[in-house]
């Protein structure tokens, strides 16, 4: 039982991770239409950008709340104005092209990204400071949780909540989900679709560098290629939960995570992946658009 | 009469020839790796741009014919002749099995779930599933190719092997282009709905495209076995998936030049530039990118009328 409870909260931490990168996926593909292959390798970017800005400022002796807050806003720039710039270079020239033309643009993009930190920061784990966040465990009933898991589960949960509001309540978000329905008549209407890709590159590039600082200080060892494994499984619960949709994107990655979490504290790490897939497909063979997913005319 | 690409494919299979007369050992491997991947190339062609199955994970099957070689030649000590054909049939049937029940899926769920068929390929792989598949390491000392007595054990000879399989691959294509299976792939292509509506079984013929391209692939994955005497899960990752994906998008799809030239510049061309080792990948996602924008359909496009040439050919 207390496997059992651990690996719930290891899962749900894991899962938070990957529903805010799969949040990234998720807007992207629901107003272009294009999955962003290069969304990884910016989660990857952020947590050694956020570990720069970390050491430059603070020393890597500092921990204050203070500083936290600076690195992660820090980063969170930096990383969007990335984002903006991907979509700029890469798809924006290609929003009238053969859809998978955009793919290929997505995948070299990814490349251009993931060697650009190789060459940065160099080929070598880099490991992140054992005091990013304070060291303290609290034990309840035999259970482990750490300052780092209550911060990722606490700050993914306000996020995601914030973004869900955002997006139904705001007049930004209505245009989103406007743009997302018909590019088209969104445009008679008035929308500048343009404007709001930027946003959506804006919001998802800023989610996936939380997401991350928090990979970075959670597993502190980070590598310049780890942005494709992260990348992958949170695309996986992008889909599994009906990719274009944000909720099921929120309740892919959690189902994800905790799943991961049972598979490797049960069964075995070695076939974690195996597991992973096998799950999605057979999702995908009862459910063809995922959980949450409707469905919707292919566009051609 | 001669029209001006069938020249050009003449002159290139000409020169492909005599290449091995010319050159020393290193290059003779470089345009030997050439020939094999252009076939897993035009094979991963025949389901994403022809038959315009969305298909990331090719890779598993040009390594399911070259595991299949090695483990029947390393571990039953089968001579590699009699290895090829279960080479180019487990993949079809697994192609078969696999992809049947999810040929229906909309492109993207297609795309991630052969993502997920070939993780899967490579963790039984590196698990070493029933003691057969070497873990990790792979396979070695996989025996060489035995015809009457004479041992094809040269880079000259394997040279000529791959050259072979070329050549076959190109006459199936060929003739795939001129077959009622053809025509039905060039429709679905261009229009899907209207092709339904036509009473063309989509999911028959995408299922059809998936075997077939899986069994080529199978045949160059048994060559590519034989030509390194040894096999190792690395050479069939998602990354090789995603590489020949990319040839075929870059180089044109459904374009026999455009694939050509698309392996030329991802397996080739890497080759040439080991020297800048460190930013190549850079250069190549640059690369990448630049070709999209400016050439949205690959390289060499195949020119699309509404009557493909192969038809017009026949109406007359």
């Amino acid at each position: 039982m207390d496997i059992f409870l651990q690996q719930m909260v290891n899962g749900l931490t894991i899962g938070s991770l990957y529903a805010l990168v799969a949040l990234g996926y998720t807007m992207v593909y629901g107003v272009m239409r294009l999955i962003n292959f290069a969304h990884g390798d910016l989660v990857a970017f952020s947590a050694f950008i956020g570990l720069s800005v970390y050491a430059q400022i603070f020393g890597e002796s500092v921990t204050s709340l203070g500083a936290i807050i600076v690195v992660f806003a820090l980063s969170a720039l930096i990383v969007a104005f990335v984002g903006v710039l991907l979509e700029r270079l890469a798809y924006r020239p290609l929003r009238t092209a053969p859809r998978l033309s955009a793919v290929v643009s997505a995948l070299g993009a990814g490349l251009v990204i993931q060697n650009s930190v190789m060459l940065i920061w160099g080929p070598n784990m880099k490991i992140f400071p054992s005091n990013f966040f304070p060291a303290t465990i609290w034990e309840i009933g035999g259970i482990v949780i750490t300052f780092t898991q209550v911060m990722i589960l606490g700050v993914s949960s306000v996020l995601m909540v914030g973004l869900y509001f955002f997006i139904h309540q705001t007049k930004i978000g209505t245009a989103i989900r406007a743009v997302a329905i018909d590019q088209d008549a969104a445009k008679l209407m008035g929308i500048n679709v343009g404007r709001i890709i930027m946003i959506i590159f804006i919001i998802g590039s800023a989610l996936g560098a939380v997401a991350g600082l928090f990979i970075g200080s959670y597993y502190r060892g980070i590598t310049f290629d780890m942005g494709w494994m992260y990348g992958l499984n949170a695309f996986v619960a992008a889909i599994m939960g009906g990719i274009g949709n944000i909720p099921g994107a929120m309740l892919g990655g959690l189902l994800l995570g905790l799943f991961n979490a049972m598979i490797t504290g049960y069964i075995s790490t070695q076939w974690a992946e195996t597991f992973t897939f096998v799950l999605l497909i057979a999702i995908l063979v009862f459910r063809p658009t995922g959980i949450l997913g409707e469905t919707v005319a292919e566009k051609v | 009469m001669m029209t001006k690409s069938s020249l050009i494919a003449l002159f290139v299979l000409v020169f492909m020839g005599f290449f091995p007369l010319f050159v020393d050992s290193a290059w003779l491997a470089i345009g030997t790796t050439f020939l094999v991947f252009s076939v897993v190339a035009l094979s991963q062609d025949i389901i994403l741009g022809r038959a315009g199955v969305f298909h990331m994970g090719h890779a598993m099957f040009f390594g399911m014919g070259a595991y299949t070689t090695a483990i029947l030649n390393v571990n039953f000590g089968l001579p590699i002749l009699a290895t090829l054909l279960p080479a180019i049939i487990v993949p079809m049937v697994f192609a078969f099995i696999l992809v049947a029940p999810i040929i229906h899926l909309r492109g993207d769920y297609l795309l991630v779930a052969t993502i997920g068929f070939n993780i899967i390929f490579i963790q039984v792989l590196q698990n070493d599933v029933f003691g057969l598949t070497g873990g990790p390491n792979g396979l070695f000392g996989i025996d060489v190719v035995k015809l009457f007595g004479f041992e094809l054990s040269s880079q000259t000879h394997m040279y000529y092997m791959a050259f072979l399989l070329l050549g076959v691959t190109l006459l199936i294509i060929r003739n795939l282009d001129r077959s009622k299976f053809g025509r039905a792939m060039f429709y679905i292509h261009k229009d899907e709905i209207a092709a339904q509506s036509m009473g063309i079984n989509i999911r028959y013929f995408k299922l059809y495209a998936f075997i077939l391209g899986a069994g080529i692939a199978g045949a160059a994955g048994s060559m590519f076995s034989i030509q390194y005497s040894a096999v190792s899960p690395e050479a069939f990752n998602v990354t090789q998936s995603i590489m020949f994906f990319t040839i075929v998008l870059v180089g044109g799809s459904a374009s026999l030049p455009g694939v050509l030239i698309g392996t030329f510049i991802m397996f080739v061309l890497p080759e040439m530039f080991r020297e800048f080792e460190t930013a190549r990948y850079l250069v190549f996602g640059i690369a990448m990118i630049l070709t999209m924008i400016l050439r949205p359909r690959g390289i060499w496009p195949v020119k699309f009328g509404t009557i493909p040439d192969f038809l017009k050919k026949e109406v007359k």
